[in-house]
């Protein structure tokens, strides 16, 4: 018996010390020498986490970037948009099923009227910082994001609203979708069972600008077109992100003139759903049935809608820009090359935050792995 | 010159809760080197309670008991123990159950083995020495719960109705070969038991207990030659005048049994 | 009935009886794979918006296959391999670590009233909380690599300790009197009798606290704060992130079968172990 006893124990110690051997190997890969390395984290928690010196940085859409600065615990050592101009980040997408809805098309393309009148009414409240519109506008963005106006104020002058999409806008979206295809995230096999040549096939079959047009011309309605609960238009947005005022101004009643908001105005009934935490579950939803008509980023939009066939159209642009790179405000790190060796947060692999920062670092030759 | 086992005084107080038991009253008895000796007596009545203290396993509340002249304080190898449920450890073969005392002394394994194939001859547990109790039947496995005590040489073996688990044909099988193996080895023997038949066949003297409070009510002689034959006549005397010594004390414990205590 | 016949249906029946299972069990394998290929097919033709979301078997096996040859997808260098490697090696962690804790616990919360009396409390307080529950605290403290380990732990520690406090209450005390009576004292008590008493007990903690904890990692790496890979960060990823849920399903045989062989391997060892001690 004492002879099984021996085999037991040096079982165990070979066992033990393989293990160490696999852990320190797969630790070291992990926060390899040359690389940076990347973990998930829902964009609330960034910010205790990088004050708590959890990780070394973060990526994230506006408020949750000024948040940070604001409170005087992180630095920005780079924009959205000095990674890429003018990049398109959150769209107005609808689903398809609701557009073949008998008055799906008319709904849609007022609902459009209503956004672009509080993209309008926002350009002009900025513009104006003196006015009654500029608190309104703080105030409405810090119920929003549930932020002071402090922060607000600060996030709001790095963001840029737009509805229009353009040649830009497409070769920007036909970019990411390229990505998407090099990573074998969406592969080629899955847009040719869809029909589509190539990915600026894809892509053009994907927005639909034809609502666009129209909507400019859209005049209010004295009645509510869509009164019946079920006929609302359910609309799905993302938690707290200011990129995505704009529906929320065009729910606000003051903005519509006293009485009504701006979708009233123009004859709608809509009900806004609890937000979701990111676009790609806010396709989900789609998917499932759950909503009409969404505010989402761009990227998960294509990856879902290539993936999972969730059929929905883009039909405006909702935000460019407006995301940034935070580090500690103490911190060594000044470029992206000092981010080698350390751990970011982002958002989620299919965030247009974690897509621009691939972006970023494949420029400077730097890997970008899971942590 | 000294009694091998020496017990003067012996008593014994279980205390459970706030009731206080009296299992041993003031026991006297003596036995003497070699000698085989029966403890038989009513159920309840403190047998086991004397082989337990004699073998250190419970202390005495007051009273000596002595082995060889030195006191009895805890249990040791120089008195081995046989148990009714046998007591042998499921994990270890019949050779490793038998080495078991050795090993707690550290002898070398070639002297363990040499010793444990002695007595698996001895009692009669050749090609078995690689079993598991659970692979032998009762008899056998009580060969090894004996062979184990041996092993380590004691000075006295006390068996605590050893056979009670046991078959008719096998307890009496099992006599013959305790027998036997005691003419060989020559230990002293403390031997309890409730069956007079049992203790008429192997003692040299039955030492027969009361009813709780437990006593030597009365030492009868065995002085018949071994192999003792059940049927013969003198047999039948020896065994008559333990019965009416038995019988009354029989009655005793059940009258204590149904009335209040 | 005559004795030869009687035997002789004893035999048939116990070789029926396997074959029979065996059968049986192909059987309802096929039957199950068969009707999910015609759902999933159902799905695709009639181009139902959840058709993506239940991708046929073929495709699934495809994935499985093509998951421990390239790497996979959302990766550039990151295999199947690689991830159970990491799921494998925080189990391993996290269970030894357990045993490390549990045992001698376990050993003096049955040995000593003392211990039993101050460590019930405790332990009657913190057993039925999940392990899952531990997440926002060991995550925050332990981040990527060893919180999921010690979730693992938290999960591995109670069947072992529970089963090690069992198996000592369950020592035969005719044992120990037998071994008294062989000349033993207390530590050769506790190393030739508790020991080997608790040792099947042990084993049964140990193939419950093994499963526990490998269905633990499998749900701690899905936590959005989880750092690192690992298989059940791949079922989450490869479902939310990159919508290729056929790679998902391909992840859950993966993890099915890696619980398979982590209790399998754990129930061969009880087996053996209880033979050589002789035990059941």
């Amino acid at each position: 018996m004492d002879r099984k006893i021996v085999i037991l124990t040096v079982a165990i110690a070979a066992a033990v010390v393989l293990a160490s051997v696999a852990t320190a190997l797969y630790l070291d890969r992990a926060s390899g020498d040359d690389s940076v390395g990347y973990v998930n984290m829902a964009p609330s928690l960034m910010e205790g986490w990088l004050a708590g010196n959890q990780s070394d940085a973060y990526i994230a859409w506006e408020p949750y970037v000024s948040s940070s600065v604001v409170s005087g615990t992180g630095r920005v050592i780079m924009w959205s948009n000095e990674i890429m101009p003018n990049h398109p980040c959150c769209v107005v997408a609808v689903s398809e099923d609701f557009l073949a809805r008998e008055d799906g098309q008319d709904l849609a393309a007022r609902f459009l009227k209503a956004h672009i009148e509080a993209n309008r009414w926002m350009a002009e409240a900025m513009a104006d910082e003196e006015g009654a519109n500029y608190s309104l506008l703080l105030e409405m963005s810090a119920a929003f994001t549930l932020r002071s106006p402090e922060v607000v104020e600060e996030a709001l002058g790095h963001v840029e609203y737009g509805y229009e999409m353009g040649e830009d806008f497409l070769a920007a979206l036909k970019q990411f979708t390229d990505m998407y295809v090099e990573t074998n995230i969406i592969s080629n096999e899955t847009l040719s069972d869809l029909g589509f040549g190539n990915v600026s096939e894809f892509v053009e079959d994907f927005v639909d600008e034809s609502l666009l047009e129209v909507a400019d011309d859209v005049e209010p309605s004295g009645t509510i077109l869509n009164p019946a609960d079920e006929d609302a238009i359910r609309l799905g947005y993302l938690s707290g992100d200011i990129h995505q005022l704009a529906q929320f101004v065009a729910q606000n009643r003051t903005v519509g003139g006293g009485e009504k908001s701006l979708f009233e105005v123009y004859g709608l009934n809509v009900d806004p759903i609890p937000p979701y935490l990111n676009g790609g579950v806010l396709m989900d939803g789609f998917s499932l049935g759950d909503i009409d008509v969404g505010y989402l980023g761009a990227p998960p939009a294509l990856q879902k809608h290539a993936n999972l066939g969730v059929s929905v159209k883009i039909i405006a642009q909702a935000n460019s820009e407006g995301s940034g790179i935070v580090v500690h405000a103490d911190s060594d790190i000044h470029t992206l090359e000092d981010l080698v060796g350390r751990t970011i947060a982002t958002p989620g692999e299919t965030t247009i935050q974690h897509l621009l920062l691939k972006i970023a670092l494949s420029r400077e030759g730097i890997p970008f792995v899971k942590a | 010159m000294t009694a091998c086992i020496e017990v003067r005084g012996l008593s014994k107080v279980f205390v459970k809760g706030k009731r206080e038991v009296v299992a041993l009253d003031s026991l006297d008895f003596e036995v003497a080197d070699a000698e085989f000796v029966c403890l038989l007596g009513p159920s309840g009545c403190g047998k086991t309670t004397v082989l337990r203290v004699v073998a250190g396993l419970e202390p005495a509340t007051k009273g000596d008991v002595m082995v060889h002249g030195k006191r009895v304080v805890s249990a040791g190898p120089e008195r081995g123990m046989v148990f009714q449920e046998f007591a042998l450890f499921p994990w270890r073969t019949v050779r490793k159950n038998i080495e078991f005392g050795l090993e707690i002394r550290g002898v070398p394994e070639a002297e363990r083995h040499a010793i444990s194939s002695k007595l698996v001859d001895l009692v009669g547990l050749e090609g078995f020495e690689d079993s598991h109790p659970d692979e032998l039947s009762g008899g056998m496995r009580q060969r090894v719960g004996i062979a184990r005590a041996l092993a380590n040489e004691p000075t006295v073996l006390l068996m605590d109705e050893p056979f009670g688990s046991l078959d008719a044909q096998t307890r009496n099988l099992m006599q013959k070969e305790l027998l036997r193996i005691w003419s060989a080895t020559r230990k002293t023997v403390l031997f309890v038991t409730h069956s007079v038949d049992e203790a008429v066949f192997l003692a040299d003297r039955i030492m027969v207990m009361t009813a709780r409070p437990g006593r030597i009510r009365e030492t009868i002689p065995v002085s018949l030659p071994r192999p003792r034959d059940r049927t013969s006549p003198e047999f039948i005397a020896v065994r008559g005048k333990v019965l009416a010594e038995l019988d009354e004390e029989f009655e005793k414990a059940r009258e204590k049994e149904l009335s209040p205590d | 009935m005559p004795r030869g016949r009687a035997m002789m249906v004893r035999v048939r029946d116990s070789v029926t009886a396997n074959w029979m299972r065996l059968v049986l069990g192909l059987i309802s394998v096929v039957a199950f794979i068969a009707t999910w290929a015609v759902v999933s097919d159902y799905l695709a033709d009639t181009d139902s918006d959840k058709s993506e979301y239940l991708p046929g078997p073929g495709a699934v096996a495809e994935a499985f296959v093509k998951s421990f040859l390239e790497p996979v997808p959302g990766f550039d260098d990151i295999r199947m391999g690689d991830m159970v490697a990491s799921s494998l090696i925080r189990v391993f962690w996290g269970f030894l670590l357990a045993l490390a804790v549990a045992v001698p616990l376990g050993l003096a919360m049955g040995y000593y009233r003392a211990a039993e009396a101050m460590g019930r409390p405790l332990v009657e307080i913190f057993r039925p909380i999940p392990p899952l529950a531990w997440v926002p605290v060991f995550m925050m403290v332990f981040r990527s690599f060893w919180g999921p380990v010690s979730i693992v732990f938290v999960g591995a520690f109670f069947p072992i300790l529970l089963n090690v406090v069992f198996g000592v209450r369950s020592v035969d005390p005719r044992l120990i009197d037998a071994a008294r009576t062989l000349g033993a004292r207390r530590g050769a008590i506790f190393t030739k009798v508790v020991i080997p008493t608790i040792i099947p007990y042990l084993m049964t903690g140990i193939k419950v606290g093994l499963g526990v904890g490998w269905m633990c990692v499998v749900a701690a790496e899905m936590m959005p704060i989880q750092g690192g890979i690992g298989v059940g960060y791949y079922v989450w990823a490869s479902a939310f992130s990159y919508s290729m849920y056929d790679y998902t399903y391909a992840t859950m045989l993966v993890i099915g079968l890696l619980g398979v062989l982590t209790t399998g391997v754990a129930e061969v060892l009880e087996k053996r172990v209880s033979r050589w001690m002789g035990m059941r």
